[in-house]
């Protein structure tokens, strides 16, 4: 466990097409890519929409190991959901584990459940790991600038966004130093013992915490000396354009990604 | 580079702040002076109250009593925030925790873009700073992947950007090794040629020494004034004020007791071993 | 007691996202001898920090081998049973720090040790003490409420509670202005001689403790320069300067004397530097 890295569809810098892809296309697609993958009744249609992605994904030539990885942290989810579908979802019963049955409809019901959240995990992953959180930020600013009309806050809620991603390093690193200052006194992260692990969170929660609010004290501190003033009127280095080929792709993709529903 | 037109001071009179909670004032009726052009040290132990201090200047932190006018504009009025963090730029002692872009030049380009600016000048700005900072090279590079040193170049280099009339330098090189340390110190040098006025909040002597004046703050109060030659010079002095003195001074005191009173004031190895071999 | 703790071509890389890795260390023998106080400098980035989590047990090296009082560290019970007997005190205090009281924080390592009742109490004390802080007042109040060198106190406390025989310290010096730095030297000095425990201080600043150290390892992108006592540092030689690192003041003044081969028995006194100085002028004038 220690010195392993952990990502989560960490950003990772790079010059993919993804990457080049304006940030509000991607974000809309990946709305709409999670509303198709709830819509999706059968096994099929999620075969035919990992298809779309991985192509997608190949093609973007984006590294699919560290996605991969992102679905490590996840599996514990995953396999509580599957189990629970396929023990407790009403049905034929087809198998028996001791006391607990497995009906048919259980069991399709957890792998579709259970590859619904792989694939959601996939399709996040792609979009935080080619979009670096300050784009998304603007990105879902921009989209978001209508509701400004309505006296939503976009602006100030976009920078609390960005910066919260942006942190996500930050607070992996520190978790990292602060394990490895706590084993050093001691403690044990592996450990057999449930409840001795659950004990030496808190060591390792608390100093967290403080750290993370200290460097947030002190990143409003720079951002405010620099005149950040809300971001209402900020301009930009990279102004956010969108030309009419990446429209077009992603367009198609989210025609395809609904047209599934219908198709198959 | 095009500076920014106003007054070309920072007054403080009679400065005193207190933190809420604290029964000590952090600054207690300090009166100072900065001035364009010149590299200007604040000297003190931890707790003497020299962040504090810095973070008066640019309106961070608002006088308790007294007053802070900084570039013409006083920094207890809301209205001159911003125009006063146009005109006096600040970095910080923490290179991580200062860094809000994902490449370097979107990093330098954060100050610009708060101001609103047309993107050419934007970029106009942040190619020269990076160009001052000599980091040109790194414009594309994450900030989070360089070196200690690197970071805090970065930091400076979009402090540069706002085109300041004054750089203030919260302890931004006490995390730093030598190196990085020097090419810092040289780069603030290098700017005050320039006309920008250099605020360098420090524990380390050897940079105060560089200095053109030195202000040393003690429990909150001016301990001391002058240039580096009148404040730093006498061991027993600086010791009583809760630093360090520089090691040239305590042996030149030494080769006084013996006899050997050195002609002028000594504050590095080099004037030392030139009255060695005279 | 301290032992002999030894590294044999250690090499350590630090994973990054993808496929590519970071290499920290590469190729460090190193022997920390008992009793002494080892000093590891380097620059920036150099590799440092890694080579003292190495020697604590809390990186297992990618290759090489470590060595504590002679058997080898291997596998995750050789880690364990290395972190039982070496103290890391990490650069920042709020890296450890976490407890609603002093007393509480420093206890969670002796009790995660196995100590419990009046030993463990007894052990806190022992440890506030050693590292500066007043017992009377301080034990039951919150770690989070005291300033920067009481919490860097506390923070020292709660590895000393542990009895390491070897006590690795990364950076602990940096953000110490110098009655701190000379409250530091001396409960070190004063936990070297009283538990014959070995001492490595990691930094990039050469000033720091100078009297109490006996060793410097140079360390610079990793690989491990040179060992030097502190006469051999001080009469140059050591290629500091394209390492990125600079001497104090009166070690290159001290240098200098050196070379023009003035002899000095303390380098580090400002008096015995001064006396050599004199002399130097007086014989080359005849005064």
């Amino acid at each position: 466990m220690v010195g392993r890295e952990i990502t989560i569809g960490q950003y990772m810098a790079g010059e993919t097409a993804l990457h080049r892809l304006d940030p509000r296309l991607k974000v809309v697609a990946v709305v709409t890519g999670t509303v198709v993958v709830f819509l999706y009744n059968s096994g099929w249609d999620l075969l035919a929409f990992s298809a779309l992605l991985l192509v997608i994904l190949v093609a973007a030539r984006l590294p699919l190991l560290p996605m991969l990885k992102s679905l490590r942290s996840v599996w514990v989810i995953v396999l509580i959901t599957a189990l629970l579908q396929f023990f407790l979802t009403p049905g034929t019963v087809i198998a028996r584990l001791g006391f607990l049955t497995i009906s048919d409809t259980g069991l399709f019901n957890g792998v579709l459940f259970s590859s619904r959240i792989i694939v959601l995990v996939i399709l996040l992953a792609a979009l935080t790991m080619t979009t670096a959180p300050l784009k998304l930020a603007d990105g879902l600013e921009s989209l978001m600038r209508p509701l400004a009309h309505l006296k939503v806050p976009v602006a100030r809620v976009t920078t609390v966004v960005s910066i919260t991603l942006m942190f996500i390093p930050n607070i992996l690193e520190q978790s990292r130093k602060v394990t490895r200052a706590q084993m050093a006194r001691g403690a044990d992260f592996e450990s057999l013992n449930l409840l001795r692990r659950v004990k030496d969170i808190v060591p390792v929660l608390v100093p967290l915490f403080v750290k993370v609010f200290h460097d947030s004290e002190d990143l409003a501190m720079a951002m405010d000396a620099r005149a950040y003033a809300g971001g209402e009127h900020r301009t930009r280095l990279y102004p956010l354009r969108i030309g009419a080929a990446e429209t077009c792709l992603t367009v198609a993709f989210m025609a395809l990604a609904v047209g599934i529903i219908f198709v198959l | 580079m095009e500076r920014n037109i106003g007054t070309e001071d920072i007054l403080l009179s009679d400065l005193s702040f207190n933190y809420p909670g604290q029964s000590s004032p952090a600054l207690d009726g300090v009166n100072l002076r900065f001035e364009r052009g010149k590299f200007q040290a604040v000297l003190g132990r931890n707790g003497s109250g020299k962040s504090t201090l810095a973070r008066c200047l640019n309106a961070l932190l608002v006088p308790s009593a007294g007053k802070v006018v900084s570039c013409g504009l006083d920094t207890s009025l809301a209205e001159n925030s911003l125009e006063i963090r146009k005109n006096l730029a600040m970095v910080f002692q923490n290179p991580d925790t200062q860094m809000v872009g994902t490449t370097v030049e979107e990093e330098v380009a954060f100050g610009p873009e708060n101001l609103g600016l047309p993107q050419t000048d934007i970029r106009r700005r942040v190619d020269g700073a990076l160009a001052m900072a000599g980091i040109s090279e790194l414009a594309k590079r994450q900030p989070l992947r360089l070196s200690q040193g690197q970071k805090q170049l970065v930091a400076i280099a979009g402090a540069l950007a706002m085109e300041p009339a004054f750089l203030v330098s919260d302890e931004s090189t006490s995390m730093l090794d030598h190196r990085s340390r020097s090419r810092i110190l040289d780069l603030f040098l290098g700017l005050t040629k320039n006309g920008v006025g250099i605020i360098h909040v420090t524990h380390f002597l050897e940079e105060a020494a560089l200095a053109d004046t030195v202000a040393v703050l003690d429990g909150g109060r001016l301990a001391a004034e002058g240039t580096p030659a009148e404040v730093l010079c006498e061991p027993l002095r600086v010791r009583a004020m809760g630093m360090d003195p520089l090691p040239v001074t305590v042996v030149a005191g030494e080769l006084a007791r013996l006899g050997h009173p050195h002609p002028g004031p000594v504050l590095t190895v080099r004037e030392l071993l030139s009255w060695l071999s005279a | 007691m301290a032992e002999r703790l030894n590294l044999e071509a250690v090499s350590y890389s630090y994973p990054l996202p993808g496929r590519e890795e970071a290499p920290a260390l590469v190729d460090v023998d190193l022997d920390v001898e008992p009793g002494e106080v080892l000093c590891v400098a380097g620059p920036n980035g150099s590799g440092k920090s890694t080579l003292a989590q190495v020697c604590a047990g809390l990186l297992s090296p990618g290759s090489g081998s470590i060595r504590y009082a002679g058997e080898d560290v291997e596998g995750r019970a050789g880690l364990r049973e290395l972190r039982r007997r070496v103290g890391l005190l990490f650069q920042s205090p709020e890296d450890q720090i976490f407890a609603d009281t002093v007393e509480r924080d420093i206890a969670f390592g002796p009790r995660n040790h196995g100590l419990s009742g009046a030993g463990l109490k007894e052990r806190v004390r022992e440890a506030a003490a050693m590292a500066g802080l007043p017992l009377d007042e301080i034990l039951e109040k919150s770690p989070f409420l005291l300033s920067e060198g009481e919490k860097r106190r506390v923070a020292l406390a709660g590895v000393l509670a542990l009895n390491p025989e070897v006590l690795l310290l990364d950076e602990p010096f940096i953000g110490l202005d110098f009655e701190g730095r000379q409250h530091l030297s001396s409960s070190l000095e004063r936990y070297r001689d009283e538990r014959g425990a070995s001492i490595m201080i990691v930094t990039h600043d050469l000033s720091h403790a100078w009297p109490l150290i006996d060793r410097f390892a140079i360390i610079s992108e990793g690989r491990l320069h040179c060992v030097e006592d502190r006469a051999g540092m001080v009469s140059g030689g050591t290629g500091l300067a394209e390492l990125g690192m600079q001497l104090p003041q009166w070690g290159i003044l001290a240098g200098e004397l050196l070379e023009r081969g003035v002899p000095l028995d303390d380098p580090a006194d400002p008096g015995c530097l001064a006396a050599a100085m004199a002399s130097y002028r007086e014989a080359r004038h005849g005064r």
